[in-house]
């Protein structure tokens, strides 16, 4: 069950973007980790830079989405940068379309 | 966004300027004519370019918030305001208005003040990380001081307000008051600021820090060679040739630095289609290198002195203005976004900042503008102040170009429609941003 919640969340987070790189979230490998306990979620995120002006943005977007699934009771979003996001995280088909030089 | 439009507004009065044929080459390097349009460039468009830059990205650059949100207005309605009494103490000089010298210092007086705050606010948020590019920001800001104590000196000078020692630097201090401010605050702040948006944007790994420290060394040996060495020189009565001389090379050496430092990231970014902002920085870079030819070139032959103009006209126009325009493409887009999409996002699906750009429409005033700064540059170079006026309103149309469509991204206007205004997003004002 919690499982399933967890990925409707992941999921839903699809709809936060990198205003940068223009892609969702999740296909750019920015979240770390989702846990669910009794309807609490807790989301893991990154950026790509500590000092991004959007990181704030981001993080407030990935708790709203969170919030607006149905079953979830809150959302606590931490955002970290250990360790650090590269491009190595990012989906390979997005990846691709967007260009990128080949990531080691 | 109020300094960028403030900035642009400065642009365009020494652009007009220029036109009409007011300051150099039309009238005297040191005239008053030539001191009104330098300063309307210098303090107006640059400087006041370079501190809404930095408001921005200061706090980026050490990944803490602004040491105080508060400053930033009143240092602009300083800065305004003495600029405007400076330039009127200009047209007084000039004759232009009837006699009021002590317009001179009291211009000065509002510009120390305006720049205090600028650099009180923005020194201490950068010393609370003081490496890699913050590094370039504070040594800027440190010669933005050493540059205002210049100009406030001389402004005291004009008035008859300095005695001796103010009668003697403005005799022979200007190049310092001129190196300071154009090779210490606008072009080391640059390199710094530059290091960092190059790297963010083009996810390239950061410049090492022992080897941008090289550059920045150099940069700063150049500024405190110039500033102590020339003061000491004036005071000696021995000459500035030796000391603008090392202040070259090392001038020299750090803009060779940097463009190895530049080089780096561009050939280790991860991103490779390159966005126009970084496609126009490239040919800033040009110009800068372009600007060190022309030096060298003009040393060698010793033609410096009867073509400063051309020289400090590719560095003005081509390196700073050109870097701040590419950027200012870049940061208004960016700040337009946070502005209006950042709140709803997860709420409702949001457009790239890319999609609030037309890059193919924008591409050709920029083409427009650099091609005329490159042709100004030549028409100095050949003593033909009619054609240079001619390149100049070529660059005015850049300019105008530019412009539009920074008011269009402002306006959303490239924003497909069932994106532009998502449910609770709210359009951006022209001129001010609310957050």
């Amino acid at each position: 069950m919690s499982g399933e919640l967890a990925d409707r969340v992941r999921e839903a987070l699809r709809v936060v973007i990198d205003p940068e790189l223009g892609e969702n979230i999740v296909d750019l490998g920015f979240i770390y980790g989702i846990a669910v306990a009794e309807g609490v979620v807790r989301i893991t995120m990154t950026a790509t830079t500590p000092g991004c002006p959007a990181t704030g943005f981001l993080k407030e977007g990935v708790q709203a989405a969170a919030s607006g699934v149905p079953g979830v009771v809150s959302a606590v979003v931490t955002m970290t940068f250990e360790p650090a996001w590269d491009p190595s995280r990012i989906a390979p088909a997005v990846r691709a379309s967007l260009g990128f030089a080949a990531v080691n | 966004m109020t300094y960028f439009a403030m900035a642009l507004a400065w642009l365009f009065v020494a652009l007009a300027l220029m036109i009409a044929g007011v300051g150099y080459p039309a009238s005297d390097i040191v005239s008053p004519d030539t001191l009104i349009l330098v300063h309307a460039v210098s303090i107006g468009w640059l400087s006041l370019a370079m501190c809404g830059a930095l408001f921005q990205f200061v706090p980026v650059l050490v990944a803490k918030p602004l040491f105080s949100e508060k400053c930033a207005l009143p240092a602009l309605a300083l800065l305004s305001a003495g600029l405007l009494v400076l330039l009127a103490g200009f047209l007084s000089l000039g004759g232009h208005l009837p006699p009021a010298l002590w317009l001179l210092p009291a211009g000065a007086v509002l510009l120390v003040a305006g720049f205090g705050l600028v650099v009180v606010d923005l020194g201490l948020t950068a010393w609370l990380r003081p490496t890699g590019p913050a590094r370039f920001v504070l040594v800027g800001l440190a010669s933005l001081c050493a540059t205002i104590a210049f100009g406030a000196i001389f402004a005291f000078g004009l008035a008859g307000w300095a005695g001796s020692l103010g009668d003697v630097l403005m005799t022979t201090g200007v190049p310092l008051h001129a190196i300071a401010g154009l090779g210490g605050w606008l072009t080391l702040t640059a390199m710094g600021v530059s290091y960092r948006l190059l790297a963010m944007f083009m996810l390239s790994p950061d410049v090492d820090d022992r080897q941008s420290r090289l550059t920045l060394a150099a940069g700063a040996l150049a500024v405190a060679v110039t500033v102590a060495g020339g003061g000491l020189a004036i005071g000696l009565n021995s000459g500035l040739k030796i000391v603008l001389s090392m202040a070259a090379i090392l001038g020299l050496a750090s803009a060779a630095l940097y463009g190895r430092d530049i080089a780096f990231i561009f050939r280790n970014r991860k991103r490779r289609q390159l966005e126009l902002n970084m496609r126009m920085a490239t040919l800033s870079f040009v110009s800068l290198a372009g600007t060190a030819v022309v030096g060298v070139a003009l040393a060698m032959s010793d033609t410096f002195a009867a073509h400063l103009g051309a020289f400090a006209f590719l560095a003005v126009f081509g390196w700073l203005s050109g870097l701040v325009l590419a950027k200012l493409y870049k940061i208004v887009a960016f700040l337009t976004w946070l502005e209006t999409y950042g709140p709803v996002m997860g709420r409702a699906p949001t457009p790239r900042v890319q999609d609030l750009v037309a890059e193919g429409r924008a591409t050709k005033w920029f083409i427009v503008y650099y091609a005329a700064v490159g042709a100004g540059t030549l028409t100095l170079l050949a003593g033909a102040p009619e054609i240079f006026r001619l390149t100049i309103a070529a660059m005015t149309l850049g300019v105008v170009g530019i412009v539009r469509e920074v008011i269009r991204i402002r306006r959303l206007a490239y924003v497909a429609d069932p994106l532009r205004l998502p449910g609770g997003a709210v359009a951006p004002h022209l001129l001010f941003a609310r957050n």
